[in-house]
């Protein structure tokens, strides 16, 4: 067969492909990666825009705080406990309040639930339904975990005496960390529902793109929590 | 010969998006690098330094830590050997560095800026 001929085949076969799933369930593309991955990404990207105002308003809002706390402003400093406004202005910072140890705790849950969730993506791409099924769960248990961490880490806030509406630097704080909360669970949800998709026998190999796609959103979210960790909890 | 030859390029086009993964001995290699390098930023904290002794190796370390959950889980330094030709790869990573380029220079003018 002569060249030409055998060049007309792969583009009919390309053609083919583009109107069509591939192995994986995703459409093939020209360029060399599915149209839902690329949206993807697109999607996070959006997210980045969103997590970046909220770190930033997160750390304008803290400057801000400390500077009207060292500077005795009874407007700031009647939103909290005059104990909590001594540790603040003892420390030049908030670092008073946060539990380090067990906010390392949580971080190393989601760090570990990154781990299993490519271990999930990696065993329904083998059509491993037993470790598939494992992975899922192992990664929706620590999700679940580290949002029980934040509960109780919101919960001694609370008591503390910071509360959301008191100050500016309590309403940044809530919103950054809420907000990646109500991700993780969003998230939790997905894994759910592809755990519901596996114990049904419909998660396999031609679905693993599915899977890397809630995987991507995981790790975003974790991504974003190695972010948020560095920047609120140890830099002072 | 000819099939064979259709059905190579037919296989390859498939497989791209999966075949240069990392294997799971990979996997837990960046996870335990990843869970070393939070128990070094925990310690770093604790350990009395100020300023930008504190600060800038804090910052690197949660710089590698997002390259390697993004490279390697998130499949980013794979897919992007797969996303053909240089050009992409440039205007993406140009577009980003002015991006973070300007997110930073409005951050620190946050003060200088009117209202």
């Amino acid at each position: 067969m002569s060249e030409a001929a055998i060049m007309d085949g792969v583009v009919a076969q390309h053609a083919n492909d583009e109107g069509s799933h591939g192995e994986h369930g995703g459409h093939h593309t020209s360029l060399g990666l599915s149209n839902m991955k690329l949206a993807m990404w697109l999607f996070l990207g959006s997210e980045c825009l969103l997590f970046g105002a909220l770190i930033s308003t997160y750390l304008l809002s803290k400057a801000e705080f400390m500077a009207e706390i060292l500077a005795g402003n009874p407007l700031v400093t009647s939103t909290l406990p005059a104990a909590l406004v001594e540790e603040f202005v003892e420390a030049g910072s908030v670092e008073p309040m946060w539990d380090i140890p067990f906010t390392s705790g949580s971080s190393f849950i989601l760090l570990m639930s990154s781990l299993t969730m490519v271990l999930a993506h990696k065993a329904v791409s083998e059509d491993d339904d037993l470790q598939t099924k494992v992975w899922l769960a192992a990664t929706a248990l620590l999700g679940t975990t580290f949002i029980a961490g934040q509960v109780y880490e919101f919960t001694a806030f609370f008591r503390e005496g910071l509360t959301y509406q008191g100050n500016l630097f309590g309403s940044a704080f809530y919103t950054l960390t809420g907000f990646h909360g109500a991700h993780v669970s969003g998230g939790i949800l997905m894994l759910m529902s592809l755990l519901y998709m596996a114990f049904r026998g419909k998660l396999k190999s031609d679905r693993a793109e599915t899977v890397e796609l809630v995987g991507l959103y995981w790790h975003f979210v974790d991504v974003v929590w190695v972010l948020i960790f560095t920047i609120v909890y140890l830099i002072p | 010969m000819a099939e064979s030859a259709v059905s190579e390029v037919s296989h390859q086009t498939h497989h791209d998006d999966h075949a240069h993964h990392p294997t799971e001995r990979q996997y837990w290699i960046v996870f335990v690098i990843l869970a070393a390098l939070t128990a070094i930023e925990v310690a770093w904290s604790y350990m009395g330094f100020e300023g930008v002794a504190l600060v800038l190796p804090l910052v690197v370390m949660m710089g590698v830590k997002f390259l390697l959950v993004a490279g390697a889980f998130m499949h980013l330094y794979f897919d992007m050997k797969i996303i053909n030709g240089k050009m992409f790869t440039w205007v993406f990573g140009f577009s980003l560095l002015v991006a973070v380029a300007v997110y930073f220079v409005v951050f620190a003018a946050w003060d200088a800026l009117p209202g």
